[in-house]
């Protein structure tokens, strides 16, 4: 016991040489250019913390910082609210029945992004399949503002995500034994008692792992929100594409790349400390 | 417990088929408050799945649960105020010990002293109450076992269910839990259905013990009756070790049946069941009841069944003296001496000895499919 304790601080690195390539990779095309990224934010145009100011204190920007931030925690509750039966599904299905719904959630998840976002677009627009419909139905005389807005972000991007909190939830959920809840009932539980007396509270991890996940994705992402959401709805990654690509302002863009960073970062490490590295104790 | 006690849970002609496999084939019990009885049987013989249906965690094929006389099958599982311990570790791993005790009067809203007055009691019960503030990943298996029968007993029910809870541990602490499991039953009076397929943990706690085999109950009786007087050659190969003859029915009297062994000799047995002469048969003698004399010796007059054995093997384990031997057709007989073992110590292996025994301890059987395969 006590040799390997010793051995295995005299060779910290032990065991490292196979993954020399892929750490070298991720110096070369990460750590180096986001340092390069954060040096630009701090020196262009004028030396100093002036982009981070002008992010921080411009209403403007403030607003966008303000969307993302919502339209990341609209996403994560109701794709939360919407996976979470989904996976408890997947684990008390019978196998063969779950197999069929696994293999849904991972075909719309392996499907390209842009064609699942132009189906939106498609289904959701004033003259798009639902607003007709419903119009045909008699239930809505005008068409429901569906598109360019909160809704049409937060249905797109909702849709993208649930794979990603229904995943790590099957895998906390089915870890749990069964056995455990037939115990609560037994003592006297009510369904509605055994799901937030037991089941939700074991299925914390999960729940952090697929919010955690989705929320940081939502945060930086791009595409949805460019072709579903409008100029009300600007998230973060859409400055930073404005800034960089029509702009050419780099000091500014790298700014608001870095805000993103450093948030993303603080929650990871709010999650590692309040549930561990996904691993249910 | 006395045949006066009122009956308190009464299983009736229960039937549970999973597809095309009957796992529970009829079964009918009663349970009389305050008895503990025990379902026996090897895994697959429907002992749980029965006990499983009266908790209500399975709805049976066919057939009635009833409790004070009232069929529960329509009674969801939270509201049969039933205790249970189950086989698996099921504790509420992220609350402690306390809260976990405390489960079952908190989702029943009592007020709060009640809950910590209630608690504290039944830690005390299971000699647990120094670990109130642990988390359960913090116990041994025997003691969350204890907890787990702690929160089970903690909203007073009047049935406590156990399936094979004592089957993850070690021997020493299952003998430790079990003289606990003893002492509880004594204190509160509670009715328990407990389910094992250890023959030495039904013997050690049960009022009464139900033998089960392919869904069906084939003997139920206090551990002497099984012991004694077993129904059939399962009962009797499941509870404690035996020896089955083969045998041919010779004639049936009021008081025995004689059976005439493979070698021509001719021996009596005991029998409940109505036997043709000249049928197959087995006959069932236990280890103990077997005695061992020289040849030379002269027969005692208690023992009328005699066969010429050859000694195989002996084997000293300190309170008996165990010996196999081998009748002339070539079986091997267990033979259990106990007292004054010392007088054939002498005899050696292949020494020529007669086996003898009294008929009255002897049991025939029907031949049934397998019935000299049992042997725990």
């Amino acid at each position: 016991m006590r040799s390997t304790l010793r051995r295995g601080r005299a060779w910290p690195l032990r065991g490292f040489g196979p993954a020399l390539p892929a750490l070298v990779f991720l110096f070369v095309f990460m750590v180096a250019p986001l340092a390069v990224l954060f040096l630009r934010s701090v020196t262009e145009p004028t030396l100093g913390l002036g982009n981070y100011a002008e992010l921080l204190g411009d209403a403007t920007y403030g607003r966008v910082l303000f969307n993302t931030f919502t339209v990341a925690t609209v996403v994560t509750v109701v794709t939360l609210a919407l996976g979470y039966p989904v996976a408890w599904l997947l684990v008390i299905l019978p196998s063969r029945v779950a197999r069929w719904l696994f293999a849904i959630i991972l075909l719309s998840m392996w499907t390209n992004l842009l064609a699942r976002t132009y189906g939106w677009m498609v289904l959701l627009q004033r003259t798009g399949v639902i607003n007709r419909t419903l119009m045909d139905l008699g239930l809505i005389s005008e068409p429901l503002p569906l598109v360019n807005n909160l809704a049409g972000v937060t249905i797109g991007m909702t849709y993208i995500m649930l794979p990603f909190i229904i995943l790590p939830l099957h895998a906390t959920l089915s870890a749990i034994d069964p056995a455990i809840m037939q115990a609560a009932s037994i003592a006297g539980a009510r369904p509605r008692q055994i799901f937030f007396r037991v089941l939700l509270p074991l299925s914390l991890p999960g729940i952090g792992a697929g919010c955690l996940m989705v929320f940081v994705m939502a945060l930086g992402y791009y595409v949805t929100p460019a072709l579903l959401g409008g100029a009300s709805t600007t998230m973060l990654a859409e400055l930073i594409a404005q800034q960089v690509q029509s702009l050419l302002n780099w000091g500014l863009g790298s700014a608001a790349a870095f805000i993103l960073l450093t948030v993303t970062l603080i929650l990871y490490a709010i999650y590692v400390r309040a549930i561990g590295l996904g691993r249910p104790q | 417990m006395s045949s006066t006690a009122p009956v308190l849970v009464s299983i009736r002609d229960l039937v549970k088929r999973f597809g095309p496999t009957t796992a529970v084939d009829g079964v009918s019990l009663d349970v009389a408050q305050g008895e503990f009885l025990t379902f026996l049987g090897s895994s697959g013989s429907g002992k749980t799945t029965t006990l499983f249906i009266v908790a209500g965690f399975e709805d049976p094929t066919g057939g009635d649960v009833l409790i004070d006389g009232r069929s529960v099958l329509s009674v969801a599982p939270n509201k049969r105020n039933i205790g249970m311990v189950f086989q698996r570790y099921t504790l509420f791993p992220h609350l402690s010990v306390f809260d976990n005790v405390a489960f079952p009067l908190a989702v029943r809203r009592r007020p709060r002293h009640e809950i910590e007055q209630a608690v504290k009691e039944t830690l005390a019960l299971v000699r647990l109450e120094e670990f109130a503030a642990r988390k359960p990943g913090q116990l041994s298996g025997g003691q969350q076992q204890r907890v787990a029968l702690a929160r089970a007993l903690v909203y007073k029910p009047r049935i406590l269910l156990m399936d094979e809870p004592l089957a993850a541990l070690d021997k020493k602490l299952r003998e430790e839990i079990q003289i606990e499991i003893r002492r509880i039953h004594r204190e509160l009076g509670v009715t328990i259905l407990y389910v094992t397929h250890d023959q030495e943990e039904a013997l050690r706690l049960s009022d009464r013990i139900a033998v089960f085999s392919h869904g069906r109950v084939v003997q139920v009786g206090s551990g002497a009756d099984l012991y004694e007087r077993p129904a059939d050659a399962f009962v009797a190969g499941f509870i404690g070790n035996s020896n089955f003859l083969p045998a041919r029915v010779r004639g049936v009297d009021a008081e025995r049946t004689a059976v005439e062994l493979p070698n021509g000799a001719v021996v009596a047995g005991r029998t409940d069941s109505a036997l043709a002469s000249g049928g197959e048969a087995s006959l069932m003698i236990r280890p103990e009841k077997l005695f061992l004399v020289n040849g030379r010796d002269a027969p005692d007059a208690n023992y009328d069944c005699r066969v010429d054995v050859t000694l195989r093997d002996s084997t000293y384990l300190g309170d008996s003296l165990q010996r196999e031997v081998v009748t002339p057709w070539g079986q091997c007989l267990m033979v259990r001496q106990t007292g004054d073992a010392e007088a054939l110590s002498h005899a050696g292996t292949g020494a020529a000895l007669t086996l003898c025994w009294h008929s009255g301890d002897a049991r025939v059987f029907r031949k049934t499919a397998g019935s000299s395969a049992p042997r725990s």
